[in-house]
């Protein structure tokens, strides 16, 4: 059943990764700036610092989101029949979404971060008029308009093409004794999983966004912030482990063409997808540890769930990845090597992410840079990296493919990968150190660590422009 | 404790990254991946064993446990934007204290620091709800108290002490 039988719809995910590309290239370039500005090397007004934080914020996730949605539609598109009109609509609404964002944060002064914290939108302070904190929810509602659609938009086929939601997702091999060769492709047990709990997380985003929204239009109708904050993180965890969930298919399609080794559908790769479909919506309490009001089960939930959800990782995909490449005659080019980075910077980033989620440990490091520091190694080192690699791989030649890794690959990988590294380590001192997080002004004793980090995150802005605009020249070709 | 939390994340972040550094390292030779049922079974089951350790371990005692009994002191903070409302500004060491959070209008962190200026602990407040965390402090002199989540253009600015005494 994992023959590929149709042609996916190239021409706009080449589109969509090349706004993914320079979006990326663009927010790396305001995380510098903040990060310079906190090692006092620039000047930057805590206003306009905390939208930066902001539009930095969304920018990254919402992109993630992006590219993460367009890996998934192209390779999706091998298997089933998509609608190219359906995925125009979703890449109007995101955009809509971003330019209601953008306005709401640069001409609003909106400056709540993404995760609108209720209810920071509303009371800003004076920093802010309310109008600004409306438009910012208006243009996630958009998005998440877009990503209902899109998921209606994959869904539906892959259903219809595999005998339904169970079957699709492996069910029948994970637990009925099915033969794996009769399940479906890895790529579409991902995209089906993905596709449930992303919907799922979106739609109670949806919830708390409009109960905002009303917060905001009518102040005396209020939201209990409990409930609100559980909503909001049980929304943006779910969300931004998608873009990663999404991503990871590029591994999956592109490795077996450098190893000759297909990545095939397996009873434990159907188990892992199934407990990650569980883990990803039962690990959320692990942001609110710090909550003591929130019952003891689920802080202790958030706890021992943050740590299963390493192991469909470290044990399925990264292991089984480390399988196919022993041995094989992998040719090495700038997608692949990215492709490989992308899954051991995701599992070496789950380290630190899996002990901030230790209930003793979070009590110290919360809400300091060490949490940044976790994120963004999974993230820069993984979803973007995964993303990367497979625009690389979009726009890439025989010969290039045949030569490996030019020069210039070699130095814009190697700067990625130690810029990456250096700059995320440095967030994890810092958060060691006790450096809370997103605060716009530091003091003395800490601008030594910003300013190190500042020169690995010019290193990292510098080969994200390369990896770049190596894909603009690809696609002129 | 940070200095060990940061040393163990780095270890065990070396040791994976080790492991692909090896594997990468295996490319392009002879070598065949043997035994791959049984070394998946053995990380699995390692990784389960060690995760039940580390989970009963830490949750022997629960983190959030409050002190209770006469001999305890109770604080209460009460959070604003952008400033703090402590009502004991000398503390007794080496009893039990509550600090009790309010806030009064959007949600903030209450992060306390040592004369070190590391966190010490840290609880969030939110409208409408108040959360509790004690602490007994072994060591007199002025603990920073900073906010740790935010909560708006005057969030670094959120800064506060209180002393804590001897008698």
């Amino acid at each position: 059943m994992s023959e590929t039988k149709f042609e996916p719809h190239t021409g706009a995910v080449k589109f969509t990764m090349l706004v993914a590309g320079a979006v990326f290239a663009l927010m790396m370039l305001v995380g510098l700036l903040m990060r310079a500005a906190q090692g006092n090397l620039i000047e930057l007004d805590p206003a306009l610092f905390y939208q930066l934080l902001s539009a930095h914020g969304a920018g990254m996730v919402g992109t993630a989101g992006l590219s993460g949605a367009a890996i998934m539609w192209y390779f999706v598109g091998r298997y089933v029949p998509l609608s190219a009109k359906m995925y125009w609509a979703f890449i109007a609404l995101f955009l809509l979404g971003v330019v209601f964002i953008l306005v709401s944060i640069f001409i609003g002064g909106y400056g709540a971060a993404w995760t609108f914290l209720f209810p920071l939108p509303a009371m800003s302070a004076g920093a802010w008029e309310p109008w600004a904190g409306a438009l910012f929810i208006l243009g996630y509602t958009s998005i998440g308009v877009g990503f209902l659609l899109y998921y209606l938009a994959i869904g539906y086929p892959i259903i219809k093409q595999y005998g339904g939601l169970g079957r699709s997702m492996a069910w029948h091999v994970a637990f009925g004794g099915a033969d794996p060769e009769d399940g479906p492709p890895p790529t579409i047990i991902a995209a089906s999983v993905v596709t449930v709990f992303n919907t799922l997380g979106i739609v109670v985003g949806a919830a708390v966004l409009v109960a905002s929204l009303v917060n905001l239009l009518v102040p005396g109708f209020a939201v209990d912030a409990l409930l609100a904050k559980n909503m909001i993180f049980f929304f943006g965890h779910v969300f931004i482990n998608a873009s990663i969930y999404m991503a990871v298919i590029a591994v999956y399609e592109i490795i077996p063409e450098y190893t000759g080794r297909p990545w095939k559908t397996t009873r434990i790769f159907a188990i892992a997808w199934a407990s990650i479909l569980l883990f990803v919506m039962a690990v959320y309490p692990h942001h609110l540890l710090q909550d003591m009001v929130m019952p003891g089960w689920m802080l202790i939930m958030g706890q021992v769930v943050s740590y299963l959800s390493g192991l469909p990782l470290l044990v399925v995909t990264a292991f089984s990845l480390c399988v196919y490449l022993i041995g094989s005659k992998m040719r090495w080019d700038l997608a692949s090597a990215l492709l490989v980075l992308a899954v051991a910077g995701w599992s070496v980033g789950s380290i630190p992410a899996i002990i901030d989620g230790m209930i003793v440990a979070n009590k110290l490091m919360h809400n300091t840079q060490w949490v940044p520091g976790h994120f963004h190694i999974y993230l820069l080192l993984g979803e973007v990296a995964m993303s990367f690699g497979f625009m690389a791989w979009l726009v890439r030649s025989r010969n290039v493919s045949e030569e490996g890794l030019s020069g210039l690959d070699r130095l814009a990988f190697g700067s990625y990968v130690l810029g990456g590294a250096g700059f995320t380590v440095m967030f994890l001192i810092s958060g060691a150190l006790s450096i809370p997080r997103r605060w716009a002004v530091h003091l003395p004793e800490w601008v030594l660590q910003d300013q190190i980090a500042t020169v690995f995150g010019l290193l990292v802005v510098l080969s994200t422009l390369v990896i770049v605009l190596k894909y603009v020249a690809g696609l002129r070709r | 404790m940070q200095s060990i939390i940061l040393i163990v994340s780095l270890v065990l972040m070396a040791v994976v990254a080790l492991a692909f550094w090896r594997v990468i390292g295996a490319v392009n030779t002879d070598v065949e991946p043997v035994n791959i049922g049984s070394r998946r079974s053995k990380l699995f089951w390692g990784l389960v064993i060690f995760g039940l350790l580390v989970t009963v371990g830490s949750l022997r005692e629960w983190p959030h446990v409050m002190a209770s009994g006469n001999e305890v002191v109770q604080v209460n903070a009460t959070a604003e934007q952008f400033s703090w409302e402590i009502d004991t500004q000398k503390i007794p060491i080496g009893k039990k204290i509550v600090f009790n959070l309010h806030t009064k209008d959007v949600n903030h962190g209450f992060g306390v620091f040592n004369l070190s200026g590391r966190l010490l602990f840290q609880m969030q407040a939110m409208p409408g709800y108040i959360n509790k965390v004690s602490y007994i402090f072994e060591k007199p002199g002025l603990y920073k108290v900073r906010c740790m989540e935010l909560c708006g253009v005057g969030h670094h600015d959120m800064n506060d002490e209180f002393e804590v005494v001897t008698k």
